[in-house]
């Protein structure tokens, strides 16, 4: 059990760096539907400046780099041109898709061995990796799993702590009032999507640095879309975006652990499961969970038609 | 009444142009220090527009602002803030999921630190504001749960809150009832007894006399005149605001004069019975609720925003299904039957949110005329819509209707407001209705829409139409209806016939107290 | 959503031809100045790489054109290309996204093939028609899955019909490694269907399969329906202001529900045409990448069915050419969906106003 849950915990980091990204665009009104795509790239560069400039740490920064970038696009052609958030966001998906692949092929060529980076080490942290369960289970992973946390903590006391997070949220919920106070809204919006992109391309490059050490074309193999239903299961809160990257982070160890074990039901059923359990949470998800007002809507100060 | 011999406020010149639209032609504005200051004029005569680029909201083409005589530059809220203006919309700018100190002091930084969050101080300020001029609040009341007057004074603390100077209220008495304007009223002589300087943007001649010490008129764009309310009367500010080549009819809508004429038959052409209609937050909000409409009849619902006016519309209109009860159409049982089916029965309805409930914005004219009728065989050819039809129908429809468009495959979201609603009562009309539900048939429309609307509402009656109308403006419910009730949280506290009708009385029944009879 | 949902304006009957031909040309414009951009950023990537350009470009653009085979190959893609486009731009007519196509192609190719091997003896006139139909059944069932939880649930269907597409992954792989595996095949692939199963070709070989002709039809009965059927026309509506069409008695929720489960059979179509007339079986990987291109040529068409068909032939010559690309030029394959996403991008600024095209705009 405590083997479980001490895998649960790195699982989460994909799905936890993903959401908050998700959720602070979606805060501000923007809403990204790109990830999968920015998580392949996310890891196509993040893989391969680890591996041709030596070290995760280069590769988790050039990724986060590469993903402000894209979120620069995103927010300047929602914020500023006001262009369909979802159209633009499907196009964005497909070329951050092709860069990511693009990219791998162009470095690295065909190969018959695919190139391997080293994956994170685990940092317990001192003395209170000692503890026992507790200890296994929550402090003794590598650094990106602590960032994480950080993050997820970090913006939730922002939102919810700050003048600024007051603001902040305002620019979701009613973009118009915001403005009326004197609150730059696309400035809010720029900066949270620059930021969440960035959030959301690094969850793409930890895959190749701790699970497979490799990259391929299917890496995220989904969790982009899984990390979209996570944000409105959340409600879009940086706190409930914790328990559902728990969820699902559960669900990937569980199906990881059922088909090593082989428990006698064909594993494309179990590598199913994800999907299909996401496909069901959201059935209650839609019901009670809220989602910011204007999310996915343009704010326009000159629109003579919005109220 | 000038500081250092300054205006408080100077506007000269201001331009502002959407696309072809030239909506503010070089428009001066001056107002004093302790002034209450009336904008007055039609719809489309360009006040808010005016107030939306003194607050900062549209960038102006051209112009200057002077506040207490230095030159200012305002391009954004925040601007307008820092310089003492603050605003009052119509649709309020409000968090709805924030209490009303968190919209009290959005964006203000209480407690002076961005990366805190203290409000007690903000909390004292704001209660003692609101002692100070009237104004009462509950601070940690969730908006969205709180009547529109109350979320009116929320929206003057905000302002009052950043030290404005210059409150500007953008026909603040629109959703309020007769004693709740007094009110306001109350507050406004409190603000500027102060010092502080408010204009008051309005279409009502009765309101700025009630109010105002001097106002500007505007028209199409134009300031028009600016008089001391002791110089003028009424019926020069009617004029004025409409201009020479109005017709009286004009006149009298902006006047609220009584030229109504009934023409009710005998008869009992719409009857509700024991309606339990619930909202949508699962409320049964009207419960045993009854109605009856003659012939020929206007009936008329006065009351308070927000007191089931949507509700009652959309059950009547067979679109809102009805928990229990009855509602017959001309001796047809229509309860249990489906929308289009009303529709097919005569009932037709233009709804209060033209832009949500009645359009296909990015549809043409042609388009638009035809939702709601798109199965009735004189549309149809070999089982396909018949394109050709539909288009001569459109035709007939914008010339007799008057739609000023660039022809029927214009689209709908690119027209003014008034010729929206003028495509909107041309495709009721089709249906020959003989039920009409109008619901603030009027709102945001020019004088001349206006009358327009009422002209047609009287060509349907004389077929024997029963006609609902349902509307927040009183005024206009008393002017246009055979009879008035008063409606209170789903309720009746009321009933009027046309020559009893009396403001005063209908808006205590519209806060609930029951009409004694 | 507003220019996708635009509703194609009804022709006017007295509008002259020049003004139409005007009009057309106009509207082409955007999408010169696209492709040209496009194609313009793709030959830098293409320098950067260190290849030849001018040679991989001319590989991307004549290949269809080259050589009977060429372009027989670019018909069989713009088969499920135009399927999928219109898998698209259907259920966008009401508003709704699906994002399901090769989910729902692929479990259309499941039924198809089901069909095409449990019938195999059957003669064509019954087993062709079973296995298009059971194709179609196929993806009308995965899409009206999302369907349901949408009209009944209210989830969202963007996301419902993506996850589908990766349970559809797993259920072809269970199909082609556990119930009808081909075991030499060294790839999850499934045993042939039985000869009747096949689509006839036209002409000799190299010819292209019927389902070419199949599709021209389908094609245009799918226009012409959204257009002037009074559902078409409802569906239309439905999209362009949902609360409108219901005050206004249109049942919009079915409709929508109605729109996806279309779009599913239009995907699952696709899938019974790539067994019958393509692979002749069903086999992993067989989605390619048409869910994409079909979003693409929706996107870029506007949501105009009439014009998906001419948009899809487009992105197939590309496609076709890309493969050609990559063998001659050395250029990776990818390069071309970067292009093609860099039309979509390019062709989506022409929307926004002039003089938008500032930044710090207040």
């Amino acid at each position: 059990m405590v083997d479980f849950f001490a895998l649960v915990i790195p699982a989460m980091v994909p799905f936890l760096l993903a959401a908050l990204g998700t959720v602070l665009a979606g805060r501000v009104g923007v809403f990204n539907v790109a990830q999968e795509g920015i998580m392949v790239l996310g890891a196509s560069v993040g893989f391969l400046v680890s591996l041709k400039m030596g070290g995760n740490f280069m590769g988790l920064i050039a990724a986060a780099l590469i993903g402000a970038v894209i979120g620069l696009v995103l927010g300047y052609t929602t914020a500023i041109l006001r262009l369909d958030q979802f159209v633009i966001g499907l196009a964005l998906y497909f070329a951050t898709l092709g860069l990511g692949s693009l990219l791998y092929r162009a470095v690295i060529g065909t190969t018959l061995e695919p190139p391997l980076i080293p994956t994170l080490k685990d940092a317990p942290i001192p003395g209170l990796s000692k503890i026992p369960i507790i200890g296994e289970i929550l402090f003794s992973h590598d650094l990106v799993v602590y960032f994480a946390f950080i993050v997820a903590f970090a913006i939730y006391w922002f939102m919810y702590r700050t003048n600024a997070g007051l603001k902040f949220r305002a620019v979701g919920e009613n973009p118009k009032s915001a403005d009326s106070v004197g609150i730059n809204v696309t400035a809010t919006k720029m900066w949270a999507t620059v930021v969440g992109t960035a959030l959301v391309a690094m969850a793409g490059a930890y895959l190749p640095m701790a699970y497979t050490g490799i990259f391929t074309e299917g890496i995220v193999a989904g969790r982009g879309w899984i990390v979209i239903a996570l944000a409105f299961l959340a409600g879009w809160r940086p706190h409930f975006a914790v328990a559902g990257a728990a969820f699902f982070a559960s669900m990937e160890v569980f199906a990881l652990k059922a088909q090593v074990a082989g428990i006698g039901i064909p594993h494309q059923f179990v590598l199913m499961l994800p999907f299909v359990a996401t496909l069901v949470v959201m059935l209650f998800a839609f019901k009670w969970a809220r989602q910011p007002k204007y999310l996915g809507v343009n704010y326009d100060r000159e629109s003579r038609l919005s109220g | 009444m000038t500081l250092n011999g300054h205006p408080r406020l100077k506007m000269t010149g201001i331009q502002k142009r959407f696309g072809p639209v030239h909506a503010l032609k070089s428009v001066d504005l001056e107002v004093a220090p302790g002034e209450v200051h009336g904008l007055l004029g039609g719809n489309g005569a360009g006040k808010t527009t005016l107030m939306n680029v003194l607050y900062g909201l549209y960038d102006a083409d051209g112009g200057t602002i002077d506040i207490d005589g230095s030159t200012v530059t305002i391009k954004s809220p925040r601007d307008a803030l820092a310089v003492g203006v603050g605003m009052v919309h119509q649709t309020f700018l409000q968090v709805d999921n924030y209490s009303v100190l968190e919209n009290v002091v959005l964006g203000a930084n209480p407690g002076g630190s961005a990366l805190s969050l203290n409000l007690d101080e903000a909390r004292s300020q704001v209660l003692d504001l609101s002692k100070r001029f009237g104004l009462t609040v509950e601070p940690d009341a969730i908006v969205e749960e709180l009547p529109v007057g109350v979320r009116q004074r929320v929206e003057i603390l905000k302002a009052l809150y950043r030290g404005s100077k210059i409150l500007i209220l953008d026909e603040p008495t629109t959703n309020l009832t007769p004693q709740e304007v007094d009110d306001l009223f109350q507050s406004i002589q409190a603000m500027v007894a102060e010092g502080m300087s408010v204009i008051l943007i309005t279409h009502k001649i009765q309101e700025t006399m009630a109010v105002c010490d001097r106002m500007t008129i505007m028209r199409l764009g134009e300031n028009v005149a600016v008089l001391n309310k002791v110089d003028t009367n009424p019926e020069e500010l009617a004029a004025i605001m409409v201009g020479e080549t109005a017709n009286e009819d004009a006149s009298a809508v902006v006047l609220g004069e009584d030229n109504f004429v009934s023409l009710a038959q005998d008869g009992i052409a719409v009857s509700a019975k024991n309606l339990v209609i619930r909202n949508d937050h699962g409320v049964d909000l009207f419960q045993g609720f009854n109605l009856d409409i003659r012939a020929g009849e206007v009936l008329g619902i006065a009351g308070v925003a927000g007191n089931g006016q949507v509700e009652l519309a959309e059950a009547m209109a067979g679109v809102r299904p009805l928990q229990s009860g009855s509602i017959q159409v001309e001796g047809r049982e229509m309860t249990s039957l489906p929308t289009v089916e009303w529709l097919r029965g005569g009932v037709a309805y233009v709804p209060e949110d033209r832009y949500r409930d009645a359009i296909l914005p990015t549809a043409t004219i042609t388009e638009n005329l035809l939702l709601g009728s798109q199965r009735s065989a004189s549309v149809k050819k070999n089982g396909l819509i018949d394109w050709r039809a539909a288009q001569k129908r459109a035709e007939d429809a914008v010339s007799a209707f008057s739609v000023q468009a660039s022809g029927i495959s214009a689209l709908v979201g690119a027209l003014s407001g008034g010729n929206i609603q003028r495509v909107i009562l041309a495709r009721a009309f089709a249906h020959k209705p003989r039920l009409l539900i109008l619901h603030n048939p009027t709102r945001g429309l020019d004088i001349r829409s206006t009358q327009f609307v009422y002209e047609q509402v009287s060509e349907v009656a004389k077929t024997g139409c029963a006609v609902l109308l349902i509307s927040e403006d009183l005024d206009e419910v008393i002017a246009q209806s055979d009879r008035v009730l008063a409606l209170y949280s789903g309720a009746l506290t009321g009933e009027w016939s046309h020559s009893e009708a009396e403001p005063y009385e209908i808006g205590r029944s519209m806060t609930g107290l029951v009409k004694e009879s | 959503m507003s220019n996708t949902g635009q509703l194609t304006q009804a022709e006017s009957a007295t509008s002259s031809q020049s003004r139409i031909l005007k009009s057309i040309v106009s509207k082409a414009i955007p999408y010169l100045v696209a492709v040209v951009a496009a194609f313009a950023v793709g030959a830098i990537i293409i320098v950067l790489l260190g290849h030849d350009p001018v040679r991989a470009m001319q590989s991307v653009l004549t290949t269809s054109f080259k050589s009977q085979f060429g372009f027989v190959e670019t018909m069989h893609k713009w088969v499920p290309i135009v399927l999928c486009a219109l898998a698209f731009t259907v259920p966008l007519s009401t508003g709704k996204f699906n994002i399901g196509a090769e989910g729902q192609l692929l479990i259309g190719a499941t039924a198809g093939v089901a069909v095409g091997i449990m019938g195999s003896d059957l003669p064509m006139v019954i087993l062709l028609p079973a296995v298009l139909v059971a194709g179609v059944l196929g993806g009308i069932v995965w899409a009206g899955i999302a369907a349901f939880l949408l009209v009944r649930f209210q989830v969202n269907e963007i996301l419902s019909t993506v996850l589908l597409n990766f349970v559809s992954f797993q259920v072809i792989d269970y199909v082609a490694s556990h119930v009808w595996p081909d075991v030499g095949a060294g790839h999850p692939a499934t045993i042939s269907v039985g000869e009747g199963a096949l689509l006839p070709r036209l002409g000799p070989s190299p010819a292209m399969h019927s389902g070419v002709l199949l599709v021209v039809i389908a094609a245009i009965a799918i226009a012409v329906s959204m257009r002037s059927t009074s559902a078409g026309f409802e569906m239309r509506a439905t999209g362009a202001n949902q609360r409108a069409s219901l005050v206004h008695g249109i049942k919009t929720s079915r409709l929508a529900g109605a729109g996806l489960v279309i779009g599913g059979g239009i995907a699952g179509l696709a899938g019974a045409i790539e067994v019958a007339g393509v692979h002749g079986k069903m086999l992993e990987g067989m989605q390619s990448n048409f869910l994409i291109l079909g979003i693409i040529v929706g996107l870029l068409a506007r949501g105009n069915n009439f014009a998906v068909p001419f948009v899809a032939f487009g992105i197939a010559v590309l496609e076709v050419g890309a493969s050609a690309m990559q063998r001659t030029a050395h250029v990776p394959i990818e390069l071309v969906l970067i292009i093609e996403a860099l039309i979509l991008l390019f062709v989506l600024f022409s929307d926004v106003p002039k003089g938008r095209f500032k930044l710090g705009k207040k």
